[in-house]
C-alpha cells in the first residue's frame, strides 16, 4: 500500500510542527481501514491497516523525543494493533502454505499408488494405497490447517476489541490534541 | 530485540532537515554494527536484529525523504528495501518453524509427523534464505550503499 503524501512539509521549519502534519496524515490513513477491516475477510484492508499502524508507530516513534509521552503511548497502541494485524497476516500466509504443502504430498502419493498398476491395467487395486509414502502425514496437516483457521478467527476478534479500545481514545482524534498540548507546552517552556 | 539508539540532539525545536540527517544517520550506523556474523546460522536472532534495524532505516528514511535528494534517495531506499526483503525471506523460515514446533508439541504423536514433514521443507528455505542473503550483503558491500547513505546524510545537513 503506498504511503499517502504528506503536504506542506516545511524542511526548514521544527521537527515537532512538521511532525504533527505527518501524524495527522498516518491517523487518518489508519482510520480509512477500520470499517473495511471489521469484516473477518476483508484481508486485503485488514493487511493494508497492519501497515497503516507500522507507518504510525514509526513517525511517533522516531518523534517521540520532540512530541513527548503521548507520542510514546501512541506509538505503544499503534505496535499493539500492528502485532494483532500481523498475526492474523501470518495466518492469512500460513494457512495456503499448509494446504499447498497438503497438494504436493497428495501428487507424490497419486504418483507413487498409480505405478503399482502396470501399463496395461484396466483397474487399480484399493491395496495400491497402503503404499502412499505420506498417508500418515494428512492427519496431522489438515489439523494444523485447522487451528490456523481458527486461531484466526480468535485473532480476528481480538483486533477489533484492541481497535474498539484505542479507536475512541489513544489512536483517536484526542492524539493529536494531547500531541499539540506537549508540543505547546515544550514551546512556551523554552520561550 | 536491541532497542533503537537515541538521536542525539533531537528536540521539538530542531529543524525537520537536521533531524532528518541525525536519525538516518544514527539507524543507518545501527544496521551496519548488525551486518557483523548474521550469516551465522546457530544464532537466528542476528538476523532478526538486522531485520529490525533495516526497518528502522527504511522507516526514517520514509518520514524524513523531502530532506533528502531525490535521484540518491531513491536508489538508496530501493537498495534498503531489497535488503529488508532478503532479510524477510530468511527470517521468515525461522518463525514458520517456532510456529510448527509450538503447535507440534500440543498435538499428539500422531498428529506431529505430519507437521514435522513441512517442517523439513522449510529447513530447507532457511538454506536457501541464507545463501541469497549472502549474496545481497555482497551486493551492498560492492554498490557502497554505506557510503551513498553518508552522503546522503552529509546533503540533508543545514550548512554551518
Amino acid at each position: 500500500m503506498k504511503a499517502r503524501k504528506v503536504k506542506g512539509l516545511k524542511l526548514d521549519g521544527p521537527l515537532a510542527e512538521n511532525a504533527l502534519r505527518i501524524i495527522d496524515v498516518r491517523l487518518a490513513e489508519l482510520h480509512s481501514f477500520a470499517g473495511a477491516a471489521r469484516d473477518p475477510r476483508r484481508t486485503k484492508e485488514l493487511h493494508d491497516m497492519r501497515i497503516a499502524a507500522k507507518r504510525l508507530r514509526y513517525v511517533l516513534e522516531a518523534t517521540a523525543p520532540a512530541l513527548g509521552p503521548a507520542a510514546v503511548q501512541g506509538a505503544k497502541d499503534a505496535k499493539k494493533l500492528q502485532d494483532v494485524l500481523g498475526e492474523i497476516h501470518d495466518c492469512d500466509e500460513f494457512a495456503p502454505r499448509v494446504e499447498a504443502h497438503i497438494a504436493k504430498l497428495r501428487a507424490e502419493d497419486a504418483s507413487v499408488v498409480r505405478a503399482a498398476a502396470g501399463p496395461r491395467s484396466k483397474d487399480l487395486d484399493p491395496g495400491a494405497a497402503r503404499d502412499a509414502p505420506n498417508r500418515l502425514r494428512y492427519r496431522g496437516l489438515e489439523t494444523l490447517r485447522t487451528f490456523i483457521v481458527a486461531r484466526r478467527d480468535v485473532l480476528h476478534s481480538a483486533f477489533l476489541r484492541e481497535w474498539e479500545r484505542v479507536e475512541a481514545d489513544g489512536l483517536g482524534a484526542g492524539l493529536l490534541e494531547r500531541l499539540r498540548g506537549t508540543t505547546i507546552e515544550e514551546r512556551d517552556g523554552n520561550d | 530485540m536491541a532497542k533503537a539508539r537515541e538521536i542525539p540532539g533531537l528536540t521539538g525545536a530542531l529543524s525537520f532537515r537536521a533531524a532528518g540527517a541525525a536519525t538516518v544517520e544514527t539507524r543507518a550506523t545501527e544496521l551496519f554494527e548488525h551486518s557483523e556474523n548474521v550469516l551465522d546460522t546457530g544464532d537466528i536472532e542476528r538476523v532478526h536484529d538486522m531485520r529490525v534495524a533495516t526497518r528502522r532505516l527504511r522507516a526514517a528514511m520514509e518520514i524524513f525523504e523531502p530532506c533528502f535528494p531525490k535521484k540518491e534517495f531513491t536508489r538508496a531506499l530501493r537498495d534498503v528495501k531489497r535488503l529488508a526483503d532478503t532479510l524477510g525471506a530468511r527470517r521468515d523460515p525461522d518463525v514458520h518453524i517456532a510456529e510448527l514446533e509450538r503447535v507440534a508439541a500440543a498435538l499428539t504423536r500422531e498428529d506431529a509427523a505430519g507437521i514435522r514433514s513441512l517442517e523439513d521443507e522449510l529447513r530447507a528455505e532457511q538454506a536457501a534464505g541464507n545463501e541469497a542473503l549472502r549474496e545481497m550483503l555482497r551486493e551492498v558491500e560492492e554498490s557502497g550503499l554505506r557510503g551513498r547513505l553518508e552522503a546522503l546524510v552529509a546533503a540533508a545537513r543545514p550548512g554551518p
